[in-house]
């Protein structure tokens, strides 16, 4: 197992090279000069040329992306352009409140994936079938900053329930746990009813799969209640594919809360993130890039991990087999 | 003969959808006396397996449906009991085998725990002491190791294992009634011997009575008291297995005995029989295998024969011979 750990790690070295070289290059060439935006209206070719050098920006592009992966090996991820902090202390700041966004999102549509998709394929066909089909569809195909907004209109603006951003409220002098619950709300449930429609569709015909195997007929043939054989043999065994799936969307949660936090704007990575890029703080870019781009292989990772530990058909330890 | 463990009485097991409706299972009558093995044979899609599902109310689900007929076990009709009372049954006092044991067994739960839960929910035993009869049982089916085996998963089994296995876990609770449906059709020939002989062995230890589907008659040969010869969803013949291979009086069991190339030569070449069913969506009014029968005549094809005893306890659906 440990082998096979260190092995994927060495695997994903290439993969991330690839993901910076990328990127470093599509940052410049993208129209833009990051030194005519921070000078503004103080631009004269004397100070330009004089921060260049300071940014190291006048060097080769080559010299430049060699410098900036040294210092990334190194754990200095370089200094950000716009907010005047290291990019890690950046990040370290607006991750906890992605994280929270993310893993809350993510575990709730999971949970209520796994109900609905397990009583959708129990009762296949019923109008309860039918009817969450329908509404999985309306969230699948709806964008998510559509539906943000309709989320903000209704609940925030009409119905008053729910802050319409941000974390905190500002007239608060001492704002606590429930204050930051309040302002979660409507980003995360956003968040988990666009997840959740193409989670409980995969829940749905994997449980539906798993009622027609054999052993579930052998199951009742041993005269086992219904809800031992759905909870101890078939939900056992649709529960594998559905751990898997949670490792590898857990990226694709996070790109998904890049656009929402900027709709609710709630401070996390994605409003790092789109600053950065209006500001073209080419630091912060290619850090938050990395770090989404680590984040898929650790997923990945995880996925493959989870699913030897669950699934005793598959063994990690001596794989050749991946 | 004393009251039959199990009788079935004209039972009709049809899939019924908008489509179409289909006749699996239409009509039969089969008595399964204490002790007896009872082979069912037939052509591939001739009701073998809806039959045997229909007596432990397994039809697959929504379109099978049970529409007719009485299932009487040990006095009461099982058609008539709530779906807890037939599930106390199922695994207790009626218990299946299956022809695939690769796919049969549940692949991501121990085989300790597949049997011993047949334990703890019919004995009420603790896991505990589930398990250690788990072991026992195994043992005594013949699977070595057996103590080690309860904590390996299926894949890492060989084929005639999972199927000792499986009868483990469908004698575990000692039925009265074993069906085991192509119990060994999946398995190679040497493999399909031990098989025979631990069922054999099973039925003289314990006395349980055994329902036994197969496609060869090597296996009919070997192991049945009684045949009985099915025909697109019927009965066609049903004697004492003596008489079956001595003297077969139904034109389809004739042809069946004469496809079979030669003694010492048990083989599936069975089905050769010119011609081919009739589709049980769309059966023919009159006798179903006039067809394909070198006696038919014009009144075969315009009315159904009965199931007659032309003989004391043989049964024939033919009335040319
Ligand atoms: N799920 C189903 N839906 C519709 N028809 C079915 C279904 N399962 C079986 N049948 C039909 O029921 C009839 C009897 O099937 P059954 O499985 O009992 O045959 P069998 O005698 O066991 O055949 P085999 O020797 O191939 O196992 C067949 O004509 C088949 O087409
Ligand atoms: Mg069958």
């Amino acid at each position: 197992m440990l082998s096979y750990i260190a092995r994927r790690i060495v695997q994903a070295i290439p993969a991330l090279l690839g993901v910076s070289v990328v990127s470093f290059i599509l940052l410049h060439i993208v129209p833009g000069n990051p030194v005519r935006l921070m000078l503004g209206q103080h631009y004269t070719a004397a100070r330009a040329a004089a921060l260049s050098n300071q940014l190291g920006l006048n060097k080769p592009l080559v010299v430049q992306y060699l410098i900036w992966l040294v210092h990334m090996c190194e754990g200095n991820l370089g200094f950000s352009y716009s907010y005047n902090l290291p990019v890690t202390t950046a990040i370290l700041h607006a991750l906890p409140n992605t994280l929270a966004l993310v893993l809350i999102a993510s575990l709730l549509a999971q949970f209520i994936a796994i109900i609905l998709g397990t009583i959708q394929a129990y009762f296949e066909n019923s109008p309860f079938d039918h009817i969450v089909t329908i509404l999985n569809y309306f969230f699948y195909s709806m964008p998510s900053f559509w539906l943000a907004i309709l989320m903000v209109i209704f609940f925030s603006i009409d119905l008053h329930w729910f802050p319409s951003g941000g974390v905190i409220n500002p007239q608060d002098p001492n704002p606590g746990f429930f204050d930051w619950l309040h302002h979660l709300v409507l980003p995360a449930v956003t968040l988990t009813l666009i997840t959740l429609a193409g989670w409980s569709r995969y829940m749905r015909s994997s449980v539906r799969d798993n009622l027609l195997l054999d052993y579930i007929r052998t199951a009742r043939a041993k005269g086992l209640r219904e809800s031992q054989v759905l909870f101890r043999h078939v939900l056992r065994a649709s529960l594998i594919p559905q751990i898997t799936l949670f490792g590898l969307s857990f990226p694709s949660l996070f790109a998904g809360a890049l656009f929402l936090e900027q709709i609710f704007n709630y401070p996390g990575m994605g409003i790092l993130y789109w600053n950065a890029i209006s500001n073209l703080d080419y630091p912060i870019i290619l850090g938050v890039t990395m770090f989404l781009g680590t984040l898929t292989i650790v997923g990945n990772l995880i996925a493959d991990i989870l699913y030897s530990i669950i699934d005793p058909r598959i063994s990690l330890g001596s794989g050749d087999s991946m | 003969m004393a009251e039959p463990l199990l009788a079935i009485r004209d039972l009709k097991t049809y899939f019924i959808s908008r489509e179409a409706e289909v006749r699996a299972v239409d009509g039969i009558d089969i008595d399964v006396a204490q002790g007896q093995v009872v082979c069912i044979v037939g052509e591939s899609g001739c009701g073998k397996s809806m039959t045997s599902l229909s007596i432990v109310r397994l039809v697959p689900r929504p379109h099978g449906k049970i529409v007719a007929g009485e299932v009487i076990f040990n006095g009461t009709d099982l058609l008539k009991l709530s779906e807890s009372q037939m599930a106390d049954i199922r695994g207790n006092e009626i218990s299946m085998i299956f022809q695939e044991p690769m796919t049969a067994l549940n692949p991501v739960m121990q085989i300790g725990r597949q049997i011993s839960e047949v334990l703890v929910r019919h004995r009420g035993m603790t896991k505990k002491q589930a398990l250690e009869k788990a072991v026992e049982m195994l043992r005594f089916v013949g699977v070595p190791r057996a103590n080690e085996i309860v904590y390996e998963y299926p894949h890492q089994l060989s084929g005639g294992l999972r199927q000792r296995v499986m009868i483990a876990m469908a004698m575990v609770c000692n039925p009265k009634l074993l069906i085991a449906d192509e119990p060994t059709t999946a398995l190679d020939v040497t493999i399909q011997a031990q098989v025979l002989e631990l069922m054999k062995k099973m039925r003289e230890e314990t006395g349980t009575s055994i329902i036994l589907i197969t496609h060869d008659l090597g296996v009919v040969a070997d192991m049945a008291d009684h045949v009985v010869v099915m025909y697109a969803g019927q009965v066609v013949e049903s004697v004492d297995a003596d008489t079956i291979f001595e003297n077969p009086m139904h034109p389809y069991t004739r042809a069946l005995m004469d496809s079979i190339p030669s003694i010492d030569e048990e083989k599936d070449v069975l089905y050769s029989i010119p011609g081919t069913v009739p589709s049980a969506a769309h059966f023919p009014k009159g006798c179903r295998f006039a067809e394909r029968c070198p006696l038919a005549v014009e009144s075969c094809f315009e009315e159904m024969p009965e199931l007659r005893e032309l003989a004391p306890g043989h049964l024939v659906r033919c009335d040319r011979v």
